[in-house]
């Protein structure tokens, strides 16, 4: 490590070579920029249809190279004074071919040779008979010329060579019989062949079904040969022409991490390189590239018609009946959503919280449970309470109040039934939140409160209410969210009775009509992004909440006489929305026939486990599941570390870029990461990674890496310097303490964050949906099919098959950090 | 030769100047406390003699060798010194013995030495019983001792304390004060201690370093800078005192706010001064030479305080505690000062002393 260059006196010549550098980097970027574009603009002027073609042709070109040098070179010059005839010879053979195969073929031949060293004809004949032999030569007649022994093969050539001159020279006996009676041209080129068979008898079979393959245009053809008798063709050449947009992108990528440098080292007045932005740029870069570009592209397509900016598109939005419902679904959902979910989360995160519940303990953590599962299960459970005919709620009401056989009373197949199931999903948001501000507001406010003459009920009225509003608002904002980008829930509760929403409508619309599928997620995406600043900035502007350093112990409030009741009805709540939907789900997966209880004789089984279970795609689905869920919590966890510690340790300048692209990406909803990474990653900006495993890990991350970052981040500003610093004055450099101090410390904290980003990957839906290909389903779309295709029993089995896992992995987390963590 | 050696030493943080100038150099076995008000650059000193700052311009050379110059920079973990943090810094994942061998392990020291170090830190710092226990079952004083244990156990020859005793409560920090000091006289390293309470400062340094606004005020023996001040910054921070405009002619201080009433005085110079009286040399005479009278008295114990209004001004003087049973407020008395420090017109102002109104 240098370290003496920050040392100010010591006056060198780093600034001007760092300037250099940059610009130097720069210019190579806009190189690559523009090789990238010549190599598009290459490709699009020629014939060939498709990059591929490139590979093939420049294989063929590398092997034809060879055998010239090796080969047809010596063989040529060994013939003297008649080089200058066959020379001739091979022009006039590869004109009447040329000619019977595209018009004007003789002309571009003799172009070549007019034009280029007449040594080429022989490269520009052997791929054309290789490809494309004017005449055939069976099997049995090919092995006898190949059958030649190796110290003859030489004369053997020359001989074949000095036939084709000289129509009146005795022909070898090994390539009579391929010659058979034919005379003149024929002749010629079956010689010609003979010999190129000879010259090459080991198979280049590949290469040539390959171009066949790729170049199946004949004039695309002639132009490849020509071009491989020039030697145009080089590795780098093939290269740029075949990955055109892959070298544009990096040479973009290249000028704006430069103009980023440029940007920071100016902000720094220090014309100095810091390694830790290479690391830092890779995070950026890669954001940039797989989140910020296929949003700013989807704006694009949205905002622009045939160039120009418009807002024709946004149309169809309220122009089509569908979208038009399907927006107003979704606002009602989430805004009924919202207020039900904030009237629900406060007086229970005041009731457990702060007053003397009997078992606060065990609420807290049921209803924060709810967090960790999947939303589509809840769906599915509450589906088979509140079905219209068969749901077990409508079964038990009936029965109570004598309703007959008609279906009802209650219908979860509606509006008010949608709102009721993402309510149980998402009112956990704002009881999360708000029972932290309650945790962390310093209890003499509320003393101070009592002392002035305060009933604790006023208490809470004039003071604790008050002071929670922005707590209240950014919740409310948050259950907003959550509820409008939700996917899973409306795809199984709302779409049987019609009732679209703007994320199906999305996820519907996919790939068939895109247009109408980008306009709904650029309102979706504004929708979100709008509300989540909004809940950033309340409690910013109203900072009422004081957070004092050491650890508080709220005042409690008795509540008396109400305590048996309240808690009572507290239960029945947490019964609700946590235990019966769980266990629907388990005795569902447990039945034969749906329609009828789990305890009527006969209806039990474990068939559907059994199904579930030896279903050949189960196994692969499961794999896949964990596989991807692995690798993007392991890369998001370097990421999120390599981001928490430059923000928490550095004072490196930009810093906050990675961090603000990972909050957004975490904000935008799930079905618009996926629409946008459908419409960008298709191969037009260089990667083509659709249908692979590697666009559902990328969305993972983009999605979920915040988690990991978080908790990063709070475990890194807990870790006071100091203890850094005194492992260091102990003799130990900055690897050791981290491996002894920092790692050690913050490793409950790192593997919290794994877990955080593993768990919702793990099960995901919304995006799975729209990115995954034959190979590469997962769990949670797995469920989905069965749910939709096969049978809902057998979708049962699954979730609660997911359900365990999930709380298997909750245990391990716990157990890793030492119950200082789970979820 | 010089423990550590600080060379004209500037450290800038962008525009501000947090060090200037700096150029000191501490024998061995010298404990040297740097001391000032929040802020006056004492601390950024210690982090610069450890190794996790840089300054700007300047060299420091410790037991002989350039630690860090314009092109050169040992970093903190080469300098083999031994640090205190003010927070401790005790590392919450590793028990009481695993914190103090651990610069021993960084080491790779044998076994053996390891124990046998590890237990004379221990010893040293009355921490035996608890080898086995987690930082976080210790109060803070004993969080404290490990941190200095973690720092005595390689017998470093350069001890760097930084406030180590300002998050403890008043008794332990008294006894800590004499543990520290009996530590250091019993090893014989260097130490740079930075605190900004003036009598931790006194009671433990053999030199003290008083350094406001990144500039090295005075440096010596408490006693020297206690009894003889280079200025009323230095008077005011070691001590109570109380400063009066006064004019020297004719081998007698007249002081203005008094009404002109004056003392005898040996200074040479004449013309206008500030003076600075301290309480405990303001002494009640029968004969003493200026009069007022008593405006407020306030029991101590041990001592009164007294306020004495003579003239505009007003003279705070310590007496003894049964001195509250003879006067009352109001009551007239005469006053002699000892040991007045004189100095230029106009350095005494509150700007000066860095008083905030």
């Amino acid at each position: 490590m240098k370290r003496t260059d920050r040392l100010p006196g010591a006056k060198s010549k780093a600034p001007l070579i760092t300037k250099i550098a940059l610009a130097l980097l720069f210019f190579a970027g806009a190189a690559l920029l523009f090789m990238g574009q010549r190599g598009r603009e290459d490709f699009s002027r020629s014939e060939y249809s498709t990059e591929d073609a490139y590979r093939t042709i420049y294989a063929l070109s590398r092997h034809t190279d060879a055998l010239w040098e090796n080969v047809f070179k010596g063989d040529f010059a060994s013939l003297g004074e008649e080089e200058k005839d066959l020379r001739a010879l091979c022009a006039s053979l590869a004109s009447s071919l040329w000619d019977r195969q595209a018009e004007g073929g003789a002309s571009r031949i003799s172009d070549i040779f007019e034009k280029e060293d007449s040594e080429d004809v022989c490269k520009l004949l052997y791929p054309a008979y290789l490809v494309n032999p004017p005449k055939k030569i069976n099997p049995s007649n090919r092995k006898l010329i190949v059958s030649v022994p190796e110290k003859e093969q030489r004369e053997f050539r020359l001989r074949l060579l000095r036939c084709a001159l000289d129509d009146t020279l005795p022909l070898p006996e090994e390539a009579a019989a391929a010659v058979g009676d034919s005379t003149g041209s024929d002749r010629q080129a079956l010689l010609m062949l003979s010999y190129f068979i000879s010259a090459n008898k080991d198979a280049v079979g590949e290469d040539v079904q390959a171009f066949k393959q790729s170049v199946r245009a004949k004039g695309a053809q002639l132009t490849a040969f020509e071009e491989i008798a020039r030697g145009k063709f080089n590795p780098f050449r093939q290269f740029v022409v075949t990955h055109a947009s892959a070298v544009m992108l990096l040479g973009a990528m290249t000028m704006a991490d430069v103009i980023l440098l440029f940007a920071f080292m100016l902000s720094e007045k220090l014309w100095k390189f810091d390694v830790k932005w290479l690391l830092m740029l890779l995070v950026v870069d890669f954001l940039v590239f797989f989140q910020l570009l296929p949003l700013l592209v989807m704006l694009w397509r949205v905002f622009s018609v045939d160039g120009a900016f418009s807002f024709d598109n946004l149309k169809s939005i309220y122009t089509d009946k569908i979208n038009l419902e399907a927006l107003k679904n979704t606002l009602i959902a989430a805004f009924s959503t919202m207020v039900l979910g904030t009237l629900i989360a406060f007086p229970l995160a005041f009731l457990v919280g702060r007053t003397n519940l009997y078992g606060k303990k065990l609420f807290r953590t049921l209803f924060v449970l709810t967090y960790m599962v999947p939303p589509y299960v809840g769906a599915m459970a509450w589906l088979r309470l509140l079905n219209p005919n068969v749901g077990s709620v409508n079964v038990l009401l009936r029965g109570i109040f004598s309703l007959g056989d008609t279906p009802g009373p209650l219908n979860v197949y509606t509006l008010p039934g949608l709102v009721w199931v993402l309510t149980t999903f998402y009112y956990p948001y704002a009881f999360i939140t708000i029972s932290r501000a309650m945790e962390k507001m310093d209890p003499s406010l509320e003393e101070a409160s009592r002392v002035s003459g305060a009933s604790p009920f006023m208490t809470v009225l004039k003071v604790t209410l008050p002071m929670m509003t922005p707590s209240l608002a950014a919740g409310a904002l948050l259950v907003f969210v959550a509820a409008a980008s939700c996917y899973g829930i409306p795809s199984i509760v709302g779409i049987p009775g019609s009732v679209h929403t703007v994320t199906t409508r999305i996820v519907e619309y996919g790939q068939v009509r895109i247009d109408d599928a980008t306009a709904l997620s650029v309102f979706l995406l504004a929708v979100s992004l709008i509300f989540l600043l909004l809940s950033d900035l309340i409690p910013a502007k109203k900072k009422y909440i004081t957070v004092s350093g050491k650890s508080v112990t709220p005042t409690v409030v008795d509540l008396r006489a109400w305590r048996v009741p309240l808690t009572a009805a507290v239960g029945l709540f947490g019964v609700l929305v946590a235990l019966v939907p769980f266990a629907t789900i388990l005795t569902t997966s447990l039945k034969t026939d749906i329609g009828k209880s789990v305890f009527t004789a006969g209806n039990f089984t474990f068939d559907n486990w059994k199904a579930a279970f030896t279903d050949r795609e189960t196994p692969m689905c499961l794999t896949n599941s964990l596989v991807y869920a692995a690798v993007a919590a392991t890369v998001g966890m370097v990421f999120s570390c390599t981001m928490g510690y430059l923000n928490v340790r550095t004072q490196l300048k930009g810093r906050s870029i990675p961090a603000f692209l990972i909050a957004l990406g975490s904000g935008t909803p799930s079905v618009v990461i996926a629409l946008s990474l459908i419409m960008t990653m298709t191969g037009n900006f260089g990667v083509d990674i659709h249908d692979t495993a590697t666009i559902l890990i990328v969305a993972y991350m983009i999605k979920y890496m915040m988690m990991g970052m978080r908790t990063v981040v709070s475990a890194m500003s807990q870790i006071h310097v100091s203890l850094e610093e005194s492992s260091r004055i102990s003799g130990a450099g900055w690897f050791t303490t981290m491996r002894r101090v920092t790692v050690p410390l913050i490793f409950p904290s790192v593997a919290a964050g794994w877990f955080l980003i593993f768990i919702p990957s793990f099960y995901e839906l919304s995006m799975t949906t729209m990115l995954k290909s034959a190979a590469t389903k997962t769990v949670g779309f797995k469920l989905y099919e069965y749910w939709t295709v096969t049978s809902q029993q057998m979708s049962c089995t699954l979730a609660f098959g997911i359900l365990l896992i999930v709380v298997l992995l909750n245990l391990l987390l716990s157990r890793l950090t030492k119950g200082r963590f789970s979820i | 030769m010089d423990s550590v050696k600080i060379v004209n030493l500037t450290k800038r943080f962008g525009e501000n100047t947090v060090l200037s100038h700096f150029d000191e150099s501490f024998h061995e076995g010298e404990f040297v406390t740097l001391l000032g008000p929040s802020g006056c650059g004492k601390t950024t000193m210690l982090r610069i003699l450890a190794g996790f700052e840089k300054p700007t311009e300047g060299e420091v050379y410790i037991g002989g060798v350039l630690v860090t110059g314009p092109k050169t920079f040992v970093p903190p973990e080469k300098r083999r010194i031994g640090m205190v943090f003010q927070s401790y810094a005790v590392w919450p994942h590793m028990n009481v013995w695993q914190n103090v061998a651990y610069p021993l392990q960084i080491q790779k020291l044998s076994k053996d030495e390891t124990n046998q170090k590890v237990a004379r830190a221990l010893e040293m710092t009355h921490l035996t019983q608890y080898a086995c226990r987690t930082p976080d079952s210790l109060s803070g004083g004993q969080q404290q001792r490990v941190a200095l244990a973690r720092a005595l156990v390689g017998s470093p020859s350069l001890l760097l304390l930084d406030e180590p005793l300002s998050n403890l409560d008043a008794k332990l920090r008294e006894s800590m004060r004499y543990e520290i000091k009996e530590i250091q006289q019993a090893l014989g390293m260097t130490v740079v201690y930075v605190t900004h309470d003036r009598t931790e400062a006194m009671a433990m340094s053999d030199r003290i370093l008083l350094i406001n606004g990144g500039v090295v005020q005075q440096s010596g023996t408490p006693r020297e800078i206690y009894n003889r001040p280079v200025n009323p910054f230095v008077a005011d921070f070691l001590g109570r005192v109380d400063f009066f405009r006064g004019e020297i002619r004719n081998g007698r201080v007249f002081f203005e706010e008094m009404g002109g009433q004056s003392i005898p005085c040996k200074e040479e110079r004449t013309g206008p001064a500030d003076v600075a009286v301290r309480p405990e040399n303001v002494v009640l005479r029968d004969d003493g030479p200026i009069e007022g009278k008593i405006e407020s008295l306030f029991y101590l114990g041990d001592v009164t305080d007294l306020r004495v209004r003579a003239g505009d001004a007003l003279i705070r003087l310590t007496a003894p505690g049964s001195l509250i049973d003879e006067v009352k407020p109001g009551h007239p008395v005469r006053l002699d000062f000892k040991n007045c420090l004189y100095f230029d017109k106009g350095t005494a102002s509150e700007e000066a002393l860095g008083i905030k109104t």
